[in-house]
């Protein structure tokens, strides 16, 4: 199996507060890692930093440039003029294509028939429920086909079926060889989960590897 | 209407037209995307950097757009840095830069003797087209829609969400250069005709309108490029019956549109 993520000894910082310091983490195809730890623990730090969001100020990043990220809270305006296909198909675009294939919007109709939105593809996002949204993230983050897959408190704000959903979802993707990268804040609370491995976290280090 | 139709016939009106409605078109594209990233005011600001522009090259007795064309691209560079690295004072810096600049340009047109000459570049002029006017207008304004139907998808993706894109590896900053440089050049190429006080209108209003109506990205760019050829038609027709600048009829009938639109066409 070939290495998708490689963070070595790597430090963040929001200004003077160190917010990581020397976490290391490696995810080879096929990989789950759960990420858990109390609030502020530095979780979603973490997930920023492998996605690219947050610079490193000390450490080594090496990724597979075909990466899909579920942030905890969208940073897009709630209020924007785009229809849930329009939002889902972004996650297809990659650096060098500009135009979306057939093959793209498969993917996109694949992905939002899997998460249950099919139904809502024409309907404005201003228009959904924050369970909504969140599978319309979700969709948009599977269709993208990535080797790694980010996620960052997927389970918020989606209901028992929804769960069952997405994790019968990851679990065809890391079947095929896709790593995921999972934040959750508690990871006993969730039910049916795919076996990996667990890291904990504490003040912006890593305490255990499991 | 027929003496209207009539004055399509003179070659200052059809040069107008043509250079105006591919103005119209581009402007009210770009202007969707510079009113959701919240840049609602840059076409304001970097218009008046363009009217001391003006006003230095007709002191100079230099061809206007020699000067306009790099020093607004030029300020559009520094003004989206400073609202990028200083997010809370972008609009100060739009403020600062566009008062500066107008001051500037009156200060330049009163010293040099052609005050005179400024009240077609600052309230817009059809007379003022000349063939190389529309010509660099419609080059211009293939130019914009052109890169932007090639960046739609790229567009609409960093529009909605920069850092989802920032993840997915697209390089925002390169194309935030890209927006500024067409906002100026659209900037540099409305005014000739609605004039630099009002060209940001052109760019603004029919985004604001279209959004009441619009259900998505696709139809919201599609309906304010309609919006605004619509606007700059009647409002070139108005700016003939009632004898006013042409840049005033184009803002009154876009400003009329927004408010028609606004009574019955609500979202729900």
């Amino acid at each position: 199996m070939s290495e998708i993520l490689r963070l070595t000894e790597a430090y963040v910082k929001y200004g003077d507060i160190p917010a990581l310091s020397g976490v290391s983490l490696t995810a080879k195809q096929g990989d789950m890692i759960f990420i858990t730890g109390a609030n502020g623990s530095g979780k979603s730090t973490l997930t920023k930093a492998i996605a690219g969001l947050l610079p490193l100020s000390a450490g080594t990043l090496t990724r597979t440039p075909r990466m899909s990220y579920v942030p905890q809270y969208e940073e897009g305006d709630r209020d924007f003029p785009a229809s849930v296909r329009e939002i889902v198909l972004t996650g297809t675009q990659r650096p060098g294509n500009f135009f979306h294939t057939k093959a793209d919007r498969q993917h996109a109709e694949a992905a939002m028939n899997a998460l249950g939105i099919s139904g809502l593809a024409d309907s404005e996002i201003r228009t959904l429920s924050g369970g909504q949204l969140r599978r319309v993230f979700l969709a948009r983050a599977v269709c993208g086909q990535p080797e790694l897959l980010l996620l960052d408190e997927p389970c918020a704000g989606l209901d028992a079926q929804t769960h069952e959903t997405l994790f019968t979802i990851l679990r065809g993707m890391l079947a095929e060889g896709c790593a995921v990268v999972m934040v959750t804040h508690d990871i006993s609370d969730i039910d049916g989960i795919p076996e990996g491995r667990v890291i904990r976290i504490s003040a912006g280090r890593i305490l255990t590897h499991e | 209407m027929n003496d209207f139709l009539g004055l399509i016939t003179y070659p200052f009106v059809y040069r107008a037209l043509i250079a105006g409605a591919m103005i119209s078109v581009c402007a009210a594209v770009l202007g969707v995307v510079l009113v959701l990233r919240h840049y609602s005011l840059i076409g304001h600001g970097l218009s008046e950097i363009g009217f001391a522009s003006l006003s230095l090259s007709s002191a100079l007795g230099i061809p206007p757009m020699y000067i306009a064309t790099p020093s607004v691209i030029a300020a559009s560079f520094i003004i989206i840095h400073i609202s990028r690295k200083h997010e809370t004072s972008g609009d100060t810096a739009i403020a600062v830069a566009s008062s500066a600049a107008l001051a500037l340009g009156i200060a330049v047109s009163s010293l040099s003797g052609t005050a005179s000459n400024m009240s077609a570049y600052l309230f817009g002029s059809v007379l003022a087209v000349s063939d190389a006017d529309m010509w660099l207008a419609v080059v211009l304004s293939a130019a914009v829609i052109g890169a932007f139907i090639v960046l739609y998808n790229r567009l609409f993706l960093i529009t909605y969400s920069e850092p989802y894109a920032r993840s997915l590896g697209i390089n925002t900053a390169m194309y935030q250069v890209i927006i500024s440089v067409l906002t100026a050049l659209v900037v540099v190429a409305g005014m000739r005709i609605t004039g630099t006080l009002l060209i940001s209108g052109v760019i603004i209003l029919p985004a604001v309108s279209a959004r009441i109506i619009a259900r998505g990205f696709r139809s919201l760019v599609i309906i304010a490029g309609a919006v605004s050829l619509v606007a700059f038609i009647a409002g070139l027709g108005l700016s003939f019956v009632v004898n006013i600048p042409a840049g005033a009829g184009v803002i009154i009938a876009n400003a009329a549109i927004l408010i028609i639109t606004r009574i019955f066409g609500g979202r729900p």
